[in-house]
């Protein structure tokens, strides 16, 4: 079911980045929404299909993105590495695993796009690309953590409902 | 007989008064007595009168409520229409403008032959300056089509699907395009950026361009048609120290607010990489 859901919803998110959000610019940064649901999703306890919504969103925005189709796919894949170490470590307090993700998730996916673009003969100035696109980007992406949150462990509670001891 | 006698009696009598009473009356004699004896019945009367008529008032304007309630609803329910209808209108109306321009655009290059295609979104990347278009290979749109509207060139068709195609746009930090600039028909290379700014690059420095110079596509390259307006130098910057000068550039379209362009269907790029020679090559 979990896995079912994660191809409309990524699809949906992908859908309104591109279409709305992307208008709404800081600098040259708009909000990751699709990384943000990954992250979110993967950061609920009880949720094991994090890995198909990491693939499954890696696909889409390298099927939709200009990006070199391999950089979407393996930030994802790493993002939800991240996400599932930060289960591990910081399962106390989940709203400070989300901004962790989410910032450290943010620098790592736009790390690997830098990379990927100069490995692909399109390389782009660091330093205007970290101020202009990264910083902005980061901050949106921040603005929206909690959001992401409540919403993505209300879906995980539906699915994956509590077992309670009577 | 004694009872007959005495009722007529009483009857005299009663008219003796009745008839004293009127002559009294239309004296004007049994005004005071009149009033003393109306305005007690008149004030019970106004009384018991206003407190109906309050009643019926009332009674009926909880009826004209309802009706006026109910009008105020139809006519909100009016004016919400007629405003959609409106904003429906406007939006109808800017795009006949815009395909008016385009159509203008296209009869003004008849050489080319085009299909119009709506913007419906941009990269979900940051990092690149592309949009996507709802035409794609079921309506003869290829990859490498050069993509203008009617202010001028907006890039080139990079991926294509049956129902969309996705452009990488002039202002894109990997676009390049060879150009003229006019009226020197000096050669140059227009450059985009991450800041969506377009440079020129490579213009020889025994060129004398200046500022409101147009740029023009020069059709060398083999990628874009000869002759499509970019947009106009904004700068120049010259030092004899570099082998070229440089400029900055406003472009004519705005590509915040791409939203139908025209892709050249008859223009195929040319692939001059293999005439290109490489390092080593014998």
């Amino acid at each position: 079911m979990a896995f079912a859901l994660g191809f409309p919803i990524i699809a949906l998110l992908t859908i309104l980045q591109s279409a709305l959000f992307s208008h709404m610019q800081l600098y040259q940064g708009y909000a990751d929404l699709v990384l943000l649901a990954v992250i979110a999703w993967g950061l609920q306890p009880r949720v094991e299909a994090d890995w198909h919504w990491a693939v499954i969103a890696g696909l889409v925005m390298g099927f939709t993105s200009g990006l070199p189709f391999f950089a979407p796919v393996l930030g994802y894949l790493l993002i939800v590495s991240l996400t599932r170490g930060l289960r591990m470590i910081v399962w106390q307090s989940p709203m400070l695993s989300m901004f962790v993700a989410v910032f450290v998730g943010t620098l790592l996916m736009h790390a690997i796009d830098w990379v990927a673009l100069r490995l692909v003969g399109n390389p782009m100035p660091f330093l205007p690309a970290l101020q202009l696109i990264t910083l902005p980007t980061l901050f949106l992406n921040l603005l929206l953590a909690v959001i992401f949150w409540g919403i993505f462990q209300d879906l995980a509670n539906w699915l994956y409902p509590t077992e309670l001891m009577v | 007989m004694r009872t007959s006698t005495q009722r007529t009696l009483q009857t005299v009598v009663l008219a003796f008064i009745v008839l004293g009473l009127v002559a009294l009356a239309l004296g004007g004699y049994l005004r005071p007595l009149t009033r003393l004896l109306i305005n007690p019945f008149v004030f019970a009367q106004s009384w018991l009168s206003s407190r109906v008529q309050a009643i019926e008032n009332l009674a009926r304007a909880s009826q004209d409520l309802a009706v006026l309630r109910q009008r105020n609803l139809e006519l909100e329910a009016q004016v919400s229409q007629l405003q959609a209808e409106i904003i429906q209108l406007k939006q109808q109306l800017a795009e006949t403008e815009i395909l008016s321009a385009l159509v203008d655009f296209a009869r003004a290059h008849p050489d080319h032959r085009y299909v119009a295609a709506s913007v419906i979104g941009r990269d979900p990347s940051p990092f690149m300056k592309y949009v996507i278009i709802n035409r794609g290979s079921d309506d003869g749109i290829r990859r490498g089509m050069p993509v203008v509207t009617q202010q001028g060139l907006v890039g080139r068709v990079t991926a294509v699907t049956a129902v969309a195609a996705r452009v990488q746009l002039i202002i894109d930090p990997a676009s390049s395009v060879d150009i003229r600039i006019e009226p020197s028909r000096a050669q140059a290379v227009l450059l985009g950026s991450l800041t969506g700014e377009l440079s020129l690059d490579m213009i020889p420095q025994s060129a004398s361009v200046n500022v409101g110079d147009l740029v023009l596509t020069s059709g060398l390259g083999g990628n874009y048609p000869k002759d499509i307006l970019v947009g106009q130098v904004i700068t120049v910057r010259r030092r004899e120290t570099e082998l070229f000068q440089r400029a900055a550039v406003q472009p004519v379209v705005d590509f915040s607010r791409l939203e139908i362009v025209l892709i050249i269907i008859n223009f195929r790029p040319l692939d001059i990489s293999p005439l290109i020679p490489t390092p080593g090559a014998p």
